[in-house]
């Protein structure tokens, strides 16, 4: 337990509007070792980027609150300190990687500033020296630190991206946190920035949040897997474990939904309808309504996770049925 | 850079032709002119047509207009028809009293404002921000000599701790100050405010925080530097305007400053007294526009590498 950089247990995190309130995160349990990469993917509106700013507690707030549960980071729950210590935390032990990069950047500060800041606040080191830290992280990233002077609207969306990544690993954090950190890339520069992660990540010794729509990035650089579903983790285990042993159906509708080079003249089969709000969330399984294997059961209670194998988690509760096999259409062996 | 403020300054031509111009047409199209002050209505027909001559009032339009810009532009502001004195020098012996007083209104509303705008924007929707806005509200429609008048009552009359009217040293300018500082603190209040929440809902201070920055810095360093923009131009606009004298203000309080010189020009027809105001003001203007989009490129890089590339090409 204690070499565990994070575990989250039994999170939940709601946005309370006037009107509604919004179940955005609705009780998941995960937990990330050293220098290990955890992948946690779901469809838009899942709420990663929830969970990952509870972790920083980050949450807008109000409407956003961390309504019970524990995020226990480097052996203390985080929940319940004092801002003052959360911010000695953030940037230090756990840093962030936003989705965007061309607004991430404070505009009126130049890139060198902006990662020094970082580095003279929890290093203590002077102004100057910070800098000088900084100009060193930036040539790391793939940046000549000529550059540090200039600002952001001189960057690429790709360079800027890697003064984030600069920024958030100035500090030599235990955990990164990355939200879609390629997302908003060209392909090209994605596979680039992905690759200086991977990188970086070894050379720190970096456990890492990784957090994508996109299963290629998650095959290539993750561990273990988390898939999220409406607030929910529906199956969790190794990378090995989702991609040949795929349990819930939500993952399986999702590695349906992509193409597929060798079965090209197949055509797509993404996944019918659309997630829940999650301000109306159904009584039983939320993916039922959806879900080609639901029966009656599903629609009106609640799956509890099972370990099928160990480590490897599943939420559903087809699998009440010893016999229960779902199809992929290729994979699973 | 040098470049930009060359082109700003050559700018100031045509608009010194275009206002004076315009000024002098008007004065032309006035019933009365400037005899009149000097007491002509007891004098016979042939001492007004001697005294027009004399000051050169009987030209056609055109000309009289040519020979005040050949003056003009080789820094002849010409005398008054009134005083007979230099132009240049009766302008500069009122400007400070004006000086004086549009820069301590714009302290009053700057260090009132920034620290109100930016607290009610970080809580926004609380009791404390609807009591500010209520009160810029208020600021805002109330003209500034009625509640120049409303101070003299309170704090000359009844309390006595302030002179009401004329100067005798910087303590006569706090109620002006307040008088005319009270729009602008409104004004300003509301652009900070405003400026404040756009910039305080940018992705990029979640990166701020999340390198772990104290909330009070987020504001103070990151939001406030991002919201400058709307915040330098409203003071530079107001700061511009006040240079040009308070008419009213310096009325009520008995300020002699630009504001009365020109009123009493105008009441005396003494036109070049009135074009050299005009004039004047528009340089001062000018310059303090200027110094606004200089402050510009200071604090938004975006800006200033406008102004560099803008300046290579051209
Ligand atoms: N500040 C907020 N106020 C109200 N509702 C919010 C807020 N932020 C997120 N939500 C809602 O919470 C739910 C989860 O959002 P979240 O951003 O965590 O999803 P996500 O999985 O990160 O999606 P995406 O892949 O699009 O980034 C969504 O229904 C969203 O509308
Ligand atoms: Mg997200």
């Amino acid at each position: 337990m204690s070499e565990k950089v994070l575990s989250i247990e039994n999170l939940v995190v709601h946005y309370e509007l006037e009107a509604e309130t919004v179940h955005a995160v609705n009780g998941i349990s995960l937990s990330i070792g050293k220098e290990e990469t955890l992948g946690l993917v779901g469809e838009t509106g899942a709420g990663k980027t929830t969970a990952a700013l509870s972790i920083m507690r980050l949450i807008q707030s109000p409407p956003g609150a961390i309504k019970s549960g524990a995020v226990v980071l480097n052996g203390r729950d985080v929940t319940g300190l004092p801002i003052r210590r959360m911010e000695a935390i953030r940037g230090k032990e756990v840093a962030m990687i936003f989705q965007d990069p061309m607004t991430s950047l404070d505009p009126v500060f130049t890139v060198g500033d902006q990662i020094a800041e970082s580095i003279a606040l929890h290093e203590k080191l002077s102004k100057a020296d910070a800098m000088k830290r900084a100009e060193e992280i930036l040539e790391l990233v793939g940046i000549p630190r000529s550059r540090a002077l200039e600002y952001p609207h001189q960057f690429s969306g790709g360079m800027k991206q890697r003064v984030v990544i600069a920024i958030a690993l100035s500090c030599n954090p235990s955990l990164l946190i990355a939200d879609e950190p390629t997302t908003a890339l060209d392909v090209t520069i994605q596979a680039q920035v992905l690759e200086l992660m991977k990188e970086l990540k070894n050379k720190y010794q970096t456990a890492m949040l990784m957090i994508t729509h996109d299963l290629g990035v998650v095959s290539e650089i993750c561990d273990n897997v988390a898939v999220m579903y409406a607030g929910r983790i529906v199956e969790v285990g190794s990378a090995k474990d989702i991609f040949l042993h795929t349990a819930h159906p939500y993952t399986e509708g999702l590695f349906n939904s992509l193409p597929n080079i060798n079965a090209r003249v197949e055509s797509l089969k993404p996944i019918p309808g659309l997630m829940p709000n999650p301000a109306e969330l159904p009584p039983g399984c939320a993916f039922a309504p959806r879900c080609s294997y639901a029966g009656e059961r599903c629609h009106t209670s609640k799956p509890v996770p099972r370990e099928l194998e160990s480590g490897h988690i599943v939420e559903c509760l087809a699998y009440d049925d010893p016999s229960f096999q779902i199809v992929r259409r290729w994979g699973n062996g | 850079m040098i470049r930009f403020v060359i082109r700003r300054i050559l700018f100031l031509f045509p608009v010194i032709i275009g206002a004076t111009l315009l000024v002098y047409f008007i004065l032309d199209l006035a019933p009365g002119d400037a005899v009149f002050a000097l007491g002509g209505d007891q004098m016979s027909e042939e001492e007004l047509i001697a005294l027009r001559h004399e000051l050169g009032l009987d030209r056609p339009f055109i000309i009289r207009y040519l020979s005040y810009m050949q003056g003009l532009f080789t820094g002849d502001l010409g005398v008054s028809l009134i005083s007979g004195r230099s132009v240049l020098e009766t302008y500069f012996q009122r400007l400070p009293m004006t000086l004086r007083l549009a820069f301590s209104a714009t302290m009053v509303s700057v260090l009132l404002s920034l620290p109100l705008g930016i607290y009610s924007a970080v809580r926004k929707g609380s009791i404390q921000d609807n009591i500010a806005m209520l009160f810029s509200m208020l600021g805002l429609s109330m003209p500034n000599f009625w509640f120049g008048l409303i101070l003299i009552i309170v704090f000359s009359l009844h309390l006595g701790w302030f002179p009401s009217s004329g100067y005798t040293g910087p303590i006569s300018l706090v109620l002006p100050a307040f008088a005319v500082g009270t729009g602008l603190t409104a004004n300003l209040t509301r652009m900070t405010r405003s400026s404040m929440l756009d910039v305080l809902g940018q992705d990029y201070l979640r990166t701020v925080r999340a390198k772990g920055v104290s909330e009070r810095a987020v504001v103070n360093r990151h939001a406030l530097k991002n919201a400058l923009i709307p915040i330098i131009t409203i003071i530079g606009t107001q700061l511009s305007i006040a240079l040009g004298g308070s008419i009213l203000t310096e009325s009520v309080f008995a300020i002699p400053g630009v504001g009365r010189l020109m009123m009493d020009s105008i009441n005396q027809r003494d036109a070049p007294m009135i074009l050299g105001c005009v004039v004047l003001t528009t340089i001062l203007t000018s310059i303090i526009l200027l110094v606004v989009d200089l402050l510009y490129a200071m604090v938004d890089p975006r800006i200033k590498s406008q102004y560099v590339r803008r300046g290579k090409t051209s």
